[in-house]
């Protein structure tokens, strides 16, 4: 591989490929540290509040929730499109960065795309819960049945957002999947207890690291990759049309593919950061994930985020030169209505705070990095809230004004369902490889590698 | 150069240096002998160029899975809002409405070619769930690159194992191939 003379190294600490492998098998190799069940015990806890509040919904009704006449979607929504957007990250940085040759991604990739699963899981979950009659969730798939047959509509958005979520989902598993693969079959090898030994065997499927099937595999990641960048950004696109070709104010815009993508990006970012800033030093990958994966991730926090920015504005900008009074209210109100305060967290978390990325120390600071993350996932919840209450609940007809409080169960559902998540990634995190070994080692400066 | 007869000898160079290995392989291929395989922990790039593999085809399949996803999408749509059974009005609009079948036929595309090829992938690579491999070295999947040449009667073992010294092996050996 061609080493540049002037760009830093993308694993530090001069690793040969037996310190790849130990390094990064190390947390699933020994036992499970006091970290470990610290961090899986709350996250199981708070998980079984997830499972409390939606037995609970699901058992008595979406009744238990705030919602009115009026404000018919709030928290459910706003969690799930919350929810798909962090997954985004991890299709952007394993599939757009592969094609773009950002080879920086390889350290981060595997992490990124057990969040995109989780995260999907997760925005499933809220998709069920807010039907309200989630035993026939079965009904927007196309099955033959005893009504006529009676097919769906194919014209609906809601349509297309189920063959979306669903196809983004397990094309997404298996692309994991796929490049899990060499890996495991190098933790099997080096497996020392006959049920490690089994488990790898049996997920490795008989992978030996033949030339011929790595040519055939890197082609097949090339070609997953190709169709995978289309599909994230379709996948949110088709979500936003879920609001786009309704005839709400506020919701009406053709602006919302772009932004939404955009925002998907950038609140996934978010959560990537959040995870790895402390996974990088509880797992002591450090010399991995370097301070130039901070730097580069922080970047593109900093843009997507002036891009999500710059479509708050546009889209105040064309509501008042639309000239159309329902549409020019509803910004209006946005920004200065009962929900003002909402608005206002969004643009600061989103639009400003990113900013201070511009400066070398943000961006090579892991503590404030850490905080800026944590304030990028909640603007990102917080824009999708403002899109869906305040654009719903002042309608056409002011005797139907109404306001949406909260209540417990859903606040319940929300805290739980990052429970719902961690769980996932604290599993992830003891069972797999957290960094893609044998991309890295492919990657590793020629002099230092074979020592 | 198929091998007819199941088991037979293999020699062995063990390396751990990919450019070493791509020097000795493209030496072995050159001399005529017969390349079984080169096991690697991570992809090699120009390996296929040295031992002469053959681009994969399985971009054709991936295209052709497209096609089928596509035009499962455009059957299942048309037959199911335009055919005999309940064809739903809803606000008047047209039943056979090219624009709104787009963006499912465009996930069922995606669908089936990553299905479709993966499952290929696995079928011609010949992997299976819990499939035992058979390996060369243990640290192949590690820190050591395997070059395996297949031993015939006539083949000159001295040749191949001089090879392999001059081009840094750390260690030569034989085996029995047992596949």
């Amino acid at each position: 591989m061609y080493e540049s003379p002037i760009r830093e190294v993308l694993v530090e600490g001069g690793k040969t490929y037996t310190d790849v492998s130990n390094d990064i098998c190390r947390p699933l190799e020994n036992k499970a540290t006091k970290g470990w069940w610290i961090g899986f015990i709350v996250s199981a806890l708070v998980l079984a509040l997830w499972i409390g509040a939606t037995t609970y919904t699901l058992m008595t009704g979406i009744g238990t929730w705030g919602l009115n006449k009026t404000v018919g979607w709030a928290f459910d929504i706003t969690n799930f499109v919350f929810w798909v957007g962090i997954g985004h990250a991890g299709t952007l940085i394993s599939a757009i960065l592969l094609l773009f040759r950002q080879k920086w991604r390889m350290s981060i990739n595997r992490s990124a795309e057990a969040m995109t699963i989780f995260a999907v899981i997760c925005a499933a979950s809220f998709i069920v819960s807010h039907m309200g009659r989630p035993w026939v969730a079965y009904w927007p798939i196309p099955l033959p049945n005893a009504f006529g047959s009676l097919w769906v509509n194919f014209n609906s958005p809601l349509v297309w957002d189920v063959f979306a979520i669903s196809t983004y989902f397990s094309v997404s598993l298996v692309f994991w999947y796929l490049g899990l693969i060499p890996d495991i079959a190098t933790i099997r090898d080096r497996a020392n207890t006959r049920m490690r030994k089994f488990m790898y065997n049996f997920f490795a499927m008989g992978w030996d690291g033949s030339a011929r099937t790595w040519n055939r595999y890197e082609l097949v990641s090339l070609i997953l990759a190709g169709i995978s960048t289309p599909l994230v950004l379709s996948v949110h696109s088709i979500v936003s049309m879920d609001f786009a070709t309704s005839v709400i104010p506020g919701w009406h815009t053709t602006i919302f593919p772009p932004y939404f993508v955009a925002g998907a990006i950038f609140s996934g970012f978010g959560m990537v950061l959040t995870l790895l800033v402390i996974g990088r030093v509880v797992l002591k990958q450090e010399e991995y994930i370097t301070m130039g994966h901070l730097d580069a991730m922080c970047k593109v926090v900093m843009l997507t985020g002036s891009m999500v920015g710059l479509a708050y504005i546009t889209e105040f900008f064309i509501a008042a030169y639309s000239g159309v009074e329902y549409e020019q209210y509803a910004f209006i109100n946005r920004a200065t209505g009962p929900y003002a305060w909402a608005y206002w967290i969004m643009m600061s978390c989103n639009l400003i705070a990113p900013q201070v990325f511009w400066t070398k120390w943000a961006r090579s600071t892991p503590w404030f990095i850490f905080v800026l993350s944590i304030i990028v996932n909640i603007g990102m919840w917080f824009e999708r809230f403002v899109i869906i209450v305040t654009s719903l609940h002042r309608d056409y007809i002011t005797s139907s004004w109404a306001m949406y409080t909260p209540t417990w169960v859903e606040f319940s559902i929300l805290i739980g369902s990052f429970g719902l998540f961690f769980t996932l990634y604290f599993l992830f995190v003891r069972y797999l490889p957290t960094i893609n070994m044998s991309e890295i080692k492919a990657i590793l400066p020629k002099k230092q590698a074979q020592h | 150069m198929s091998m007819k007869n199941n088991n037979h000898k293999l020699i062995l160079g063990i390396y751990d240096d990919p450019d070493k290995v791509l020097a000795a392989t493209r030496k072995v291929r050159k001399a005529g002998f017969d390349i079984k395989d080169v096991y690697t922990p991570f992809p090699i790039h120009g390996i296929d160029k040295a031992m002469g593999i053959q681009r994969s085809r399985l971009g054709i399949a991936a295209f052709m899975f497209a096609m089928t996803g596509l035009l499962t999408a455009v059957v299942m749509m048309v037959y199911m809002s335009w055919g005999d059974d309940w064809a739903i009005n809803i606000g008047g609009k047209p039943n056979l409405h090219i624009p709104t079948y787009i963006p499912v036929t465009f996930e069922l595309s995606i669908l089936f070619t990553a299905f479709g090829m993966v499952a290929t992938f696995f079928i011609v690579s010949k992997m299976a769930h819990g499939k035992n491999p058979t390996l060369m070295d243990i640290r192949q999947t590690d820190d050591r690159i395997v070059i395996a040449v297949n031993l015939h009667s006539d083949s000159d073992n001295k040749a191949i194992s001089d090879i392999f010294v001059n081009h840094g092996a750390l260690e030569v050996r034989e085996r029995e191939s047992s596949i």
